[in-house]
């Protein structure tokens, strides 16, 4: 400031220049920003509203402010929405809690290996990344054939070796087993890469140094390599959250929620499976988006708390 | 349906029909309606029907009703009261897609079975005779179509899904409680635990199974060239006092056009009426034709089937025979003849807005039963009557009493 006023005493022409605000910055973000408030800005505030209503897009005329009501409704037990939702939601915590380490171990474990200059590197690095391109109800459909138990080809060896193989699809734990193997063999290939990337980043004098002052392969690991990685880990923890949070495509198609519990919902009913059926099923949009708003905010929470735990140890 | 649709289109050179098919259809048919893209003609499920009246979907049609030449009389009575929303029309009925039991002949044979069994008696000895070793009589899951099958003998048995102006469940009921134990029953004597929705086809197609209960849009996958063995078709037994089975039924209706337009209008009456008269090829698709006219053609006609539907009235004898016996020129299977006349009972949900929400928690309450993680037959089906009239409440306080814009 005090530059200012010094400069503009000098060459008035060129504060005047200087005082106006420069777009430029701005002109860069301006696709971006677009493209946020189009699909992500005015969505979650047109949801934040409608959540407010029961609501139904094709009869505006029947709709009906309900304040918080669609809200209350989650929180009161009796009500249609409060077995269904919790019941999701604790599946989806559930599935969340099956499926991150591994989602996190497996592929450091493989970038690891592949960080090496064995032959081939390049081949392997593009077979486990494969399958990361596939649409998700692809892989829901191949592993439901892998699973399912006439003659599905795992029970089929399984038979084979004289084993009574459970069933999979539709009890419980091994609904979830078929889930998360499905899920940790569609999406480890994403982590793997950045795993990778960051190992590619470490600089070399670290190991050097160290092996000068004679420490073991673990001893780096464990003193160099993880510490390294930290910054990206922490963002695969945390996206590997959020992305398993948003469970869908795999237990409506490979289960379609089930097992059925004897209260209600199914065993592997996800919250966003809820939440679609209650918004385009029954219809019923603006309950569809009081149990997203919910969701979010415990999301929202959940990564804080992530990046509180993980990223103050400096 | 794309060859008489396409058919229509030879023979009507002014009117030109798209056909489109959708996965999530009435995501699908919502969005649509969202952005002003509804098609000329839709076909709605029997129990969408009401839904998507109150939805602003679908419109009244009781003025095409006289162009397209119909009447109550042209089909079974539930068909035809299923497609009437609050005194006005919205549909006309072209198939009825029954619950149907698929039976495997060879295993029949070898077990000295001659007819597929048609009561209760029957039904339980030829399942118990073909449940052997490896072998399962009769193969049911603990998925779909579970709920159905509860349908079937709920009616079969004098129950009811709801009361009668569809506002609560009734289907938690001793005969609710009786149909269900029977199927627990029949899971233990002659099935296998905790199978996952399609098992039963599965293990079916492979040979293994010796009848199953399931759509019968699974025709072409369960009988003819689906199976190398001799896969065949009939009406699902009568288990309890009364005959009665489930049933879908896809109508045809006029979504809501932006514009008025006489022109489209009649266009749709005569696209309508080629589809109810032409509708043997969709029969061979796996559908019985809701229209009595054609459905009797069906029954009575082909090669020999005379003679088939004589013997199916006299104790389902020639059930198979008419399988055979409708599987004419075309390649198609026509359903056989005892298999078409159960549709006369075929049980339909209350033209209800939201009528489908209300059976989520009892399909839940089967499946569990089914799968064993309930244990409590009547609480099981209290607990979903109970969840279903809270639901029944709820959409009628959304939806109205009439539809409204």
């Amino acid at each position: 400031m005090a530059t200012g006023v010094q400069q503009q005493s000098v060459a008035a022409r060129g504060a005047r220049r200087r005082r106006k605000v420069n777009w430029t910055p701005y002109l860069f973000i301006l696709p971006h920003l677009i493209l946020f408030i189009v699909f992500l800005g005015y969505p979650f505030f047109s949801g934040l509203y409608i959540s407010l209503f029961q609501y139904d897009i094709l009869r505006p005329a029947a709709s009906r402010f309900v304040g918080l009501g669609n809200y209350a409704n989650l929180f009161t037990p009796g009500t249609p929405q409060y077995q269904t939702f919790w019941n999701g939601l604790i599946n989806t915590i559930e599935f969340v809690v099956y499926s991150v380490p591994p989602l996190v171990v497996i592929p450091l474990l493989l970038a690891l290996l592949l960080n090496t200059r064995m032959r081939g590197v390049n081949l392997f690095r593009a077979i486990y990344f494969a399958p990361w391109a596939l649409s998700g109800a692809v892989v829901a459909l191949l592993w439901w054939w892998i699973f399912q138990s006439q003659g599905g080809l795992i029970n089929y060896y399984l038979a084979d070796l004289g084993m009574r193989p459970p069933r999979w699809l539709n009890t419980l734990p091994w609904a979830w087993v078929t889930i998360v193997v499905a899920t940790v063999w569609w999406t480890l290939g994403f982590n793997m890469v950045i795993i990778l990337a960051a190992l590619q980043d470490i600089p070399d004098y670290l190991y050097e140094a160290s092996a000068i002052d004679g420490a073991t392969g673990i001893q780096a690991f464990f003193r160099i390599t993880l510490p390294m990685l930290r910054p990206v880990m922490i963002f695969i923890i945390t996206t590997s959250i959020i992305a398993s949070f948003n469970l869908f495509i795999q237990p409506f198609i490979m289960t379609n929620g089930g097992p059925a519990q004897a209260g209600g919902g199914g065993g592997t009913e996800s919250v966003m499976m809820r939440i679609y059926n209650e918004g385009f099923v029954r219809n019923l949009q603006g309950s569809a988006a009081a149990m997203s708003f919910v969701v979010a905010s415990i999301m929202i929470a959940i990564s804080y708390i992530n990046f509180r735990v993980f990223g103050k140890r400096d | 349906m794309g060859q008489m649709v396409d058919q229509f289109n030879e023979e009507h050179p002014n009117i030109q029909v798209t056909m489109t098919s959708q996965g999530e259809y009435y995501t699908q048919l919502s969005t649509a309606a969202a952005s002003n893209t509804l098609p000329d003609v839709a076909i709605v499920h029997v129990d969408q029907v009401a839904t998507q009246a109150f939805r602003n979907i679908i419109q009244p049609i009781d003025d095409l009703v006289g162009q397209i030449g119909v009447s109550a009389g042209d089909f079974p009575e539930p068909v035809w009261a299923g497609g009437e929303v609050n005194g006005k029309r919205y549909s006309i009925p072209l198939d009825i897609h029954p619950l149907t039991m698929f039976y495997n002949a060879d295993l029949f044979q070898t077990a000295g079975i001659s007819n597929p069994p048609t009561n209760r008696q029957e039904f339980e000895q030829a399942a118990q005779q073909l449940t052997s070793g490896d072998n399962n009589g009769f193969m049911i899951t603990a998925g779909f179509p579970v709920a159905q099958i509860f349908a079937t003998l709920l009616h079969q048995n004098g129950g009811s899904w709801f009361n009668e102006d569809g506002t609560k469940a009734a289907w938690n009921s001793p005969e609710g409680v009786e149909a269900l134990q029977w199927m627990q029953q029949a899971q233990q004597n002659y099935s296998q635990p905790n199978l996952e929705v399609d098992a039963e086809l599965n293990a079916f197609k492979g040979g293994t199974v010796g009848m199953v209960w399931n759509g019968i849009w699974q025709t072409t996958n369960l009988t003819g060239e689906g199976v190398d063995f001799a896969g065949q078709t009939a009406a699902v037994p009568q288990i309890f006092d009364q005959p009665a089975v489930w049933a879908g039924s896809h109508q045809f209706t006029r979504p809501v056009q932006q514009n008025a337009d006489p022109c489209r209008d009649a266009a749709v009456a005569i696209f309508i009426r080629y589809m109810l008269d032409n509708s043997v090829t969709w029969a061979r698709a796996g559908q019985v034709p809701a229209s009595n006219a054609v459905r009797q053609s069906i029954v009575s006609g082909g090669a020999g089937g005379a003679g088939a539907s004589a013997s199916a009235a006299a104790g389902g004898a020639g059930a198979s025979a008419s399988a055979a016996a409708g599987d004419d020129a075309s390649g198609g299977l026509l359903p056989s003849a005892a298999l078409a006349q159960s549709v006369e009972t075929a049980v339909f949900p209350p033209s209800v807005p939201g009528i489908t929400d209300a059976f989520a928690p009892l399909d839940e309450a089967i499946s569990a039963v089914m799968s064993g993680s309930a244990t409590d037959i009547q609480a099981a089906l209290n607990d979903a009557a109970s969840r279903a009239d809270q639901i029944l409440a709820e959409n009628q306080q959304n939806f109205g009493t009439a539809p409204q814009q």
